[in-house]
């Protein structure tokens, strides 16, 4: 009877402790190199995620915030990611925090909160930060803020004001280029000293940036969030110190999102009308045939291999999934469901 | 339970606590499902029927009706529908937290299908085409109930999943009545409500008021990654609920009726966001002015005639951080309706109504934007046989983009077994077993929002259509004077059609709304309820439980949400306990309500857990001289002090408790 009711209590114990969900022993991120995948969630219910895909096993961690960290919720509304070194800073825009975690295995390290409305992070060296921040409500922006990171310890150390609505900005050579998307500059901060050197005027709403390899500056600009006018949609190309337009390609219509620039930095890619388009950084005209077929929330270039990832976000309600394709594009490798909302990807 | 308490008791004490309890509400059906007023019943009330109003429930035979207990709603009378619906029906309310938007989903549907009507009138926001039940204060009726299933031909536009019916009844008993109530809660809740009833041969006017505000300012965990942690609720304040609702009732002659009735509301809330989002000072004033002027006439020949006119006006001014939306519509409506008997064994309803919508609102553009919708409808009640009840119902609208689906609707129950009874018992408390079904067609007219918001909004959106059936026992035992066992049980099945969805179709890529959807919706209800006396000792007790599995069935290839999945916040179980007691001048009450979990995403990925929570009421009068009483009441909700989500991030309130004293003269 003793004996009964002892492998009855080591039983019972072996249960309890399966079901604990303080186990540490819960799902891991898969092992390197592999993609985390941003999803947005659904706003409001702080259901926002990355999910960590390992390449070679094709294996999925959804959740791998919540998965690694006792069942912590990201926050709501995952924006951005970005990676230095062994850590990761992820925007999650309307918690108003960057939450740092550690790469590949997701712990949480650190929160920094009170970053408002944060969209965008970008590293200048392994110990600063920027963080593109907006201000002030939907219509009625203010001009924003870049936050500064001091990334040894996770602190603001900073802020430098911008134009309105900051999005996606770039390093470059010691200068940090911060396109003003609720207006038609892009504003160039001297990382040394943490001030705004000069302005760019583009021809509207500048949404990102990215650098060359010769060095110069791509802007695609396109229709501001929440205006209903349509300016001229245009990609920009610009020299480093000039604050004119060496080149502008406008396109027929509004539209075009997230430039993107392949990891040698010698051809560009974005989405427009419902499809992908490349062209080399070297071209003078916009491509006229379409690269992929799809409309991509999305889209990342694999350094390491330059395979591509494309995420596809089917409305608010519902999980989305993400496309591998090789380098050249074509048929998919692998498909694969995550959360709500995908729309970024970071690689570890 | 407390109603029949009420009639029975005789002692002083009761006469107080009922009285106390009820002030002066006219004690009506009891928190079940209503019994059918057979035509043979009503001939033995003549006099009275002679001004009283046909009800369109007489005409919704076959159907299932929930009624809340007027003992039941004195306790609720600081409240508002979100409080009483939830706890003592059972239903199903998505709720974003204490004081915060909640609507009501039956048999699956979205808060956009069920009807709320007020005194006979559509009162959902032409706008947003639904009611946020957190705005619709208790004091303001004398009624509730809750009819389900698909109900457009007596209810009009939105009755897919039922309505929502909430009347102001006159109370003839002639005198002076009166009470005033102090409310005192946990997270700074204060309330305070007033009634007064002055009754003549000729005139019966009531007033009631209530005011209401909370702090809300309750604790709540979190997980985060270094475990649990706490915080205090922010931003969630009921700055002020006020509700202002006289009513006038004036005999005109032997025959003829003058009815106005008016109810003011307002609140000013602070807007609870999601535990995850930082930042937000969101606020919304949200006031509504409704008036109604009745008339109605008896004709010599038993018939009757009866015209309404309405004026209502509801503003909506929304504020976050700068950011504004606000929002005013005023809408007329008129009605007027014969009621013919057809013999002794039937009667004919005949009526039209029309609706005109003014509306300023930010997302409209700058222009006012007006809307007219009309309706025609019949209805038709015949009693072959005393244990045979029939109705035959249709209702056509006529709206901006063209004619609404025709919503016919049939209905029958029949006695299949009815006992010779002592003459002592009710006609509705003799027992016997009922079969009773019904099938209706139904609509759901474009809103304002889905026709006119810039960008997106479509003009060309059509009515949604619905149809649906359902079959039902009622089975009704009296072992002895004494006792009552009611057991009920309904399988309903119903399709809505062209159910509309917002998705990103329209210029810009801009969220439009589309006719898209159908879905099913189909379940059981079952319930069975026992109420009894003891010498001075009353009690009831009622379970029920529900069973609703609503899917997607069509869709097309832009709409994502998949098919075959049960609906976001649509729960596959409920299942509500409720049990009332009361001796001499106590009053015990309690309610246990539980969920089963709800998905909160369409892939049926994210859900909520299931959870069970309890509510209590105890309460104790004593009465004084000069014809006044005192009433103490001490209340709780989430007795269990469960922690839970009401909807995704929105951490429900823990164990709280509410005292309320009424001092009532009679």
């Amino acid at each position: 009877m003793t004996k009964y009711l002892a492998t009855l209590l080591v039983g019972a114990a072996a249960l309890a402790s399966c079901n604990n969900p303080d186990n540490e022993f819960g799902p891991l991120v898969p092992s390197a190199p592999g993609v985390y995948i941003l999803s947005e969630g659904q706003f409001g219910q702080g259901s926002g995620t990355v999910s960590a895909y390992g390449v070679a096993s094709k294996t999925t961690l959804i959740d791998a915030f919540g998965s690694v960290n006792k069942s912590a919720s990201l926050g709501d509304v995952v924006q951005d990611m970005g990676v230095v070194n062994n850590r990761g800073y992820i925007c999650v825009n309307a918690s108003n925090k960057v939450e740092v975690v550690s790469v590949p295995d997701f712990g949480s390290v650190a929160t920094i909160r009170n970053i408002r409305q944060p969209r965008y992070f970008a590293a200048a060296s392994a110990t600063r930060g920027y963080v593109t921040s907006w201000r002030g409500p939907y219509t009625n922006y203010a001009p924003g803020k870049v936050m500064v990171l001091d990334l040894t310890n996770n602190t603001v150390i900073d802020s430098i004001t911008v134009g309105r609505c900051p999005e996606q900005l770039t390093v470059l050579n010691g200068n940090i280029y911060v396109p003003n998307s609720y207006d038609n500059t892009v504003s160039v901060i001297d990382a040394s000293t943490n001030k705004v050197t000069s302005t760019v005027t583009v021809t509207a709403g500048p949404q990102n940036v990215v650098a060359d390899q010769a060095n110069n500056l791509w802007v695609l600009c396109s229709q501001p969030y929440g205006t209903t006018s349509t300016p001229p949609a245009a990609l920009v190309r610009f020299a480093p110190g000039s604050t004119t337009a060496q080149l502008t390609l406008p396109f027929a219509s509004s539209g075009p999102r997230q430039l993107r620039i392949s990891p040698d930095k010698k051809q560009l890619y974005y989405s427009y009308n419902g499809a992908e388009y490349k062209m080399a950084t070297t071209d003078t005209a916009l491509p006229t045939t379409v690269f992929m077929r799809r409309n991509f929330n999305g889209f990342a270039i694999d350094p390491r291999d330059n395979s591509i990832y494309g995420a596809v976000s089917t409305g608010f309600t519902t999980n989305g999934y993400f496309l591998h394709y090789p380098a050249a594009g074509g048929k998919a490798l692998d498909s694969v469901t995550v959360r709500v909302g995908p729309n970024g990807f970071a690689f570890y | 339970m407390l109603g029949a308490f009420s009639r029975a008791h005789r002692g002083p004490l009761g006469c107080a606590l009922a009285i106390g309890l009820l002030v002066s509400l006219p004690s009506h059906g009891q928190a079940r499902a209503a019994r059918p007023d057979t035509l043979v019943g009503r001939r033995h009330r003549l006099p009275e029927a002679q001004v009283r109003a046909v009800r369109p429930e007489r005409f919704a035979v076959g159907s299932q009706r929930l009624e809340v207990d007027s003992a039941a709603l004195a306790q609720y009378r600081g409240g508002t529908a979100a409080d009483m619906l939830g706890a003592r029906l059972g239903l199903y309310i998505k709720n974003y937290g204490p004081g915060q938007l909640a609507t009501l989903s039956l048999r699956g549907t979205s808060a956009q299908h069920t009807a709320v009507l007020w005194n006979g009138l559509n009162i959902a926001l032409p706008t947003l085409g639904q009611n946020d039940l957190a705005l619709l204060p208790i004091s303001g009726n004398t009624q509730l109930s809750v009819q389900l299933g698909p109900a457009a031909a007596l209810y009009g536009s939105g009755a897919v999943g039922g309505a929502l019916v909430l009347r102001t009844e006159p109370d003839w008993r002639p005198g002076l009545r009166g009470s005033v109530q102090g409310d005192l809660g946990s997270f700074g809740l204060r309330g305070g409500s007033l009634e007064a009833r002055a009754t003549t041969a000729a005139v019966a006017v009531r007033v009631a008021a209530s005011y209401r505000q909370a702090q809300n300012d309750y604790p709540y965990l979190v997980r985060e990654p270094s475990g649990l942690v706490r915080y205090t609720m922010r931003n969630a304040a009921l700055r002020h609920q006020w509700s202002i609702s006289p009513d006038l009732a004036w005999r005109v002659g032997t025959a003829g009726e003058l009815t106005a009735s008016v109810w003011l509301t307002d609140a000013d809330r602070e807007i609870q966001q999601g535990t995850g989002v930082a930042g937000s000072n969101a606020r919304e004033i949200d006031q509504s002015r409704r008036l109604v002027l009745g008339y109605r006439q008896v004709t010599p020949r038993g018939g009757q005639w009866q015209v309404r006119g309405a004026w209502f006006e509801d503003i909506i001014n929304y504020s976050d951080q700068g950011a504004i939306s606000n929002s005013r519509v005023r809408t007329t409506q008129s009605q007027a309706e014969y009621t013919a008997p057809l013999g002794q064994r039937a009667s004919l309803r005949l009526g039209v109504e029309g609706q005109h919508f003014a509306a300023v609102v930010d997302g409209y553009g700058p222009d006012a934007i007006t809307e007219n919708r009309a309706a025609a409808f019949g209805l038709l009640r015949y009693d072959p046989r005393p244990g045979l009840r029939l109705s035959a119902n249709v209702r056509q609208a006529a709206l901006p983009a063209g004619l609404a689906p025709l919503t016919p609707t049939l209905g029958a129950e029949w006695d299949l077994y009815r006992p010779q009874a002592p003459d002592s018992l009710a006609a509705a408390d003799r027992p016997g077993l009922t079969l009773r079904a019904s099938v209706a067609r139904t609509y759901r007219a474009p809103t304002l929002n889905e026709r006119y918001w810039r960008p997106g909004g479509n003009p060309d959106l059509l009515a949604e259509s619905g149809h649906g059936y359902e079959a039902g026992l009622r089975h009704r035992l009296a072992p002895g004077a004494r006792l009552v066992l009611e057991s009920e049980l309904t399988a309903f099945y119903q399709l809505v059609d062209n159910w509309v969805q917002w998705l990103p179709l329209g210029a810009g890529g801009s969220y439009s709304p589309r006719n898209l959807r159908q879905v099913r919706s189909q379940g059981l209800e079952g319930s069975t309820a026992l109420r009894g006396h003891l010498g001075r000792y009353r009690a009831a007790a009622r379970l029920a439980y529900s069973y609703t599995q609503t899917q997607k069935t069509q869709g097309v290839a832009v709409d994502t949400d998949p098919v075959g999945v049960q609906l976001a916040f649509v729960p596959l179980h409920r299942a509500n306990f409720t049990t009332d007691h009361g001796w001499r001048g106590w009053l015990g009450s309690a309610t246990y309500t539980f969920m089963s979990y709800v998905y909160t995403d369409a892939s049926a990925s994210s859900f909520l857990p299931a959870v069970g929570l309890l509510s209590a009421t105890l309460g104790r009068t004593v009465a004084l001289p000069g014809r006044t009483s005192l009433t103490l009441l001490l209340q709780s909700t989430n007795l269990l002090n469960r922690r839970y989500d009401s909807y995704p991030a929105r951490p429900a309130p823990p164990r709280a408790y509410t005292v309320s004293l009424r001092f009532a003269y009679h």
